[in-house]
C-alpha cells in the first residue's frame, strides 16, 4: 500500500476527525507489518495512532483491559491471575513480528488464517469501539463478519476487554502449523466451565481451514451437561465436520483439513479441562 | 532518491540525527541510503531476518516498518555491535565455530541475539528459540550458529552471575527454524 501522507494525531478525537475527513484515503497505522502486503494502487494517508496511549494491559475487576496498539510480545510477556492468553501469542509468525503487530491490528481486518479472533470468540471477549463515546461490541457480534465495516467512519478501537478466568473455568488452544512460524492450517480456542466433573457450558471456536473465524456451535452442543472426559472430547470433536464448511488448499484436501481440526478441538478440550482442574500457572 | 518531502528524526546507534524521507520510505532503504549497510535486504518481507535492526532495544523487521515510525525513537544497527576490525563477542565466537557461510544472515542473527542478552537474565534454550525465531539461514542448518550463540549466552551467565541454562544442547534450535 502507497502512503502518500502521514499523520500523527494528538488525542483520539483528532485520529477520529481525520480519520473520517479521509474517508477511504485515510488508513489508521499502529504497528503497521501488514500495511506493507495491502493491495491498492491509490496512495492512502497513513494516520499513527501509536502516540494516544493505547498500549497497556490492566487488570480491572474481573476482566483484563488490553490497549488496541498494544504489541502481541506485550501480551505473551505479560502475567495475571489465570492468563491464557500469552500461549496464542508467543505463536504468532516470529520474534521480529510480535514486537511490532498489535491486538487491535490482528482484529479490525482480520484475515482468514488469524489466531487472535477465535481465542477472542471463545473467551467472551468484548470490544471497546470509540465513536466520540465509547461502545463495547461482544465478540460474537464483532466477529459476525468483517469487523472493518465497524471502523468506516473514523471510528476506532481502543481496547479489548477479556474476562478474568474463573476457578471453575478452563481456557485451551491450539495452532496447527506446517513449521513453527507458518501461518495456521487449523487454529481452535475453547473455553469450558465446569462443575464438578461435568462440563455446565462451553465456547469452542474454530480459523483457518474455513472462510472466516466462527464459533462451532455443534461442537459445543455436544458437550453441554456431558462428563468432561476424552470420550466425550472426541464425540463432540467428531461434529466439526456438521459445525463448518472445511477447505483444503497447499496441497492439503478439505477433509484433511477436517480431521487435522477434530484432533486439534480435541487437544483443546484436553488442555482447556487441564486448566479448569487446576493447572500450575 | 529525490530530496524528500518529509523529515524524520531519531537516535541512530546513540546519536540524535535526522533524515529527509518520504511517508512510505522503509527504515531499511532509509539506513541502507545513509551508509549502513550492515543492515541486509534479504527478502522484503519479514520472513528472513536479515534487515533486523532494535527499536527502543526490541527486535524488529527495518523492512516492514516505515521511517517516519521511527520519530522520536531509538534504533540500533549491527555497526552499533561490532564492525570488521572490532568485532563484538558473539560475531567472533560465529567465525570460531565456522558458522558463516554466505555471512548474509548473520547481521540480522546478531542483532536478535543482542536483544536476547540485552533483554533477559535467563538464557534457557527456550527462550533463546523465541528470540531467534525470526531469523532464517539458508546455508548452515543453524547448528553452528547455535553452537556460537550457547558458547557466548553460557559465558555470559557464568559471568554476570546470572543462571545459567538448564541445559546446555548444540542441537536445540534444529527443528525449530527448519
Amino acid at each position: 500500500m502507497k502512503l502518500s501522507e502521514f499523520i500523527r494525531p494528538s488525542s483520539l478525537a483528532e485520529a477520529r476527525k481525520t480519520l473520517r475527513a479521509l474517508g477511504p484515503k485515510g488508513m489508521v497505522l499502529a504497528g503497521g507489518t501488514a500495511l506493507h502486503f495491502m493491495p491498492g494502487k491509490t496512495p492512502v494517508t497513513a494516520v499513527d495512532i501509536t502516540g494516544l496511549g493505547l498500549s497497556y494491559i490492566k487488570q480491572k475487576g474481573d476482566y483484563f483491559s488490553i490497549g488496541a496498539a498494544t504489541p502481541l510480545s506485550d501480551i505473551q510477556r505479560y502475567r495475571g491471575p489465570r492468563w491464557a492468553m500469552h500461549e496464542i501469542c508467543r505463536r504468532i509468525s516470529t520474534h521480529q513480528i510480535r514486537n511490532v503487530s498489535t491486538i487491535g491490528g490482528n482484529i479490525c481486518r482480520v484475515f482468514p488464517w488469524a489466531d487472535l479472533p477465535v481465542v477472542l470468540l471463545a473467551m467472551d471477549a468484548r470490544m471497546v469501539v470509540y465513536s466520540g463515546k465509547d461502545k463495547e461490541i461482544p465478540a460474537d457480534e464483532y466477529f459476525s463478519s468483517q469487523p472493518a465495516r465497524l471502523f468506516r467512519d473514523g471510528d476506532l478501537l481502543t481496547a479489548v476487554k477479556i474476562p478474568v478466568l474463573k476457578a471453575h473455568h478452563g481456557f485451551g488452544s491450539v495452532k496447527a502449523t506446517r513449521n513453527a512460524t507458518a501461518f495456521s492450517l487449523v487454529t481452535i480456542a475453547a473455553l469450558l466451565e465446569l462443575k464438578g466433573g461435568v462440563i455446565k457450558s462451553a465456547r469452542v471456536a474454530a480459523g483457518s481451514g474455513i472462510p472466516f473465524p466462527q464459533r462451532l456451535k455443534p461442537v459445543e452442543a455436544a458437550l453441554a451437561g456431558k462428563e468432561a472426559v476424552t470420550a466425550v472430547f472426541k464425540e463432540a470433536a467428531a461434529a466439526a465436520g456438521a459445525a463448518a464448511r472445511w477447505v483444503g488448499g497447499e496441497g492439503m484436501s478439505a477433509d484433511y483439513i477436517r480431521q487435522l481440526a477434530e484432533v486439534s478441538i480435541l487437544d483443546a478440550l484436553e488442555r482447556a479441562a487441564e486448566f479448569a482442574r487446576g493447572r500450575a500457572e | 532518491m529525490t530530496k524528500g518531502t518529509h523529515t524524520v528524526s531519531f537516535t541512530l546507534n546513540g546519536e540524535k540525527q535526522t533524515f529527509d524521507t518520504r511517508p512510505d520510505e522503509k527504515l531499511l532503504t532509509l539506513l541502507r541510503r545513509e551508509g549502513y549497510r550492515g543492515t541486509k535486504y534479504g527478502c522484503g518481507q519479514g520472513t528472513c531476518g536479515a534487515c533486523t535492526v532494535l527499536l527502543d532495544g526490541r527486535a524488529t523487521y527495518a523492512c516492514l516498518l516505515y521511517a517516519m515510525q521511527a520519530e522520536g525513537r531509538s534504533v540500533r544497527t549491527i555497526e552499533s555491535v561490532g564492525t570488521f576490525d572490532n568485532p563484538g563477542e558473539f560475531q567472533k565466537e560465529l567465525v570460531a565455530a565456522g558458522a558463516v557461510q554466505c555471512g548474509y544472515c548473520i547481521p540480522g542473527m546478531v542483532m536478535s541475539a543482542t536483544a536476547l542478552m540485552e533483554t533477559e537474565k535467563d538464557f534457557e534454550d527456550e527462550i533463546v528459540k523465541e528470540y531467534m525465531d525470526g531469523n532464517l539461514c539458508r546455508c548452515t542448518g543453524y547448528e553452528k550458529i547455535w553452537v556460537a550463540l550457547r558458547k557466548v549466552l553460557d559465558r555470559q551467565a557464568a559471568e554476570g552471575n546470572k543462571p545459567a541454562a538448564k541445559k546446555t544442547s548444540s542441537k536445540g534450535a534444529k527443528n525449530e527454524q527448519a
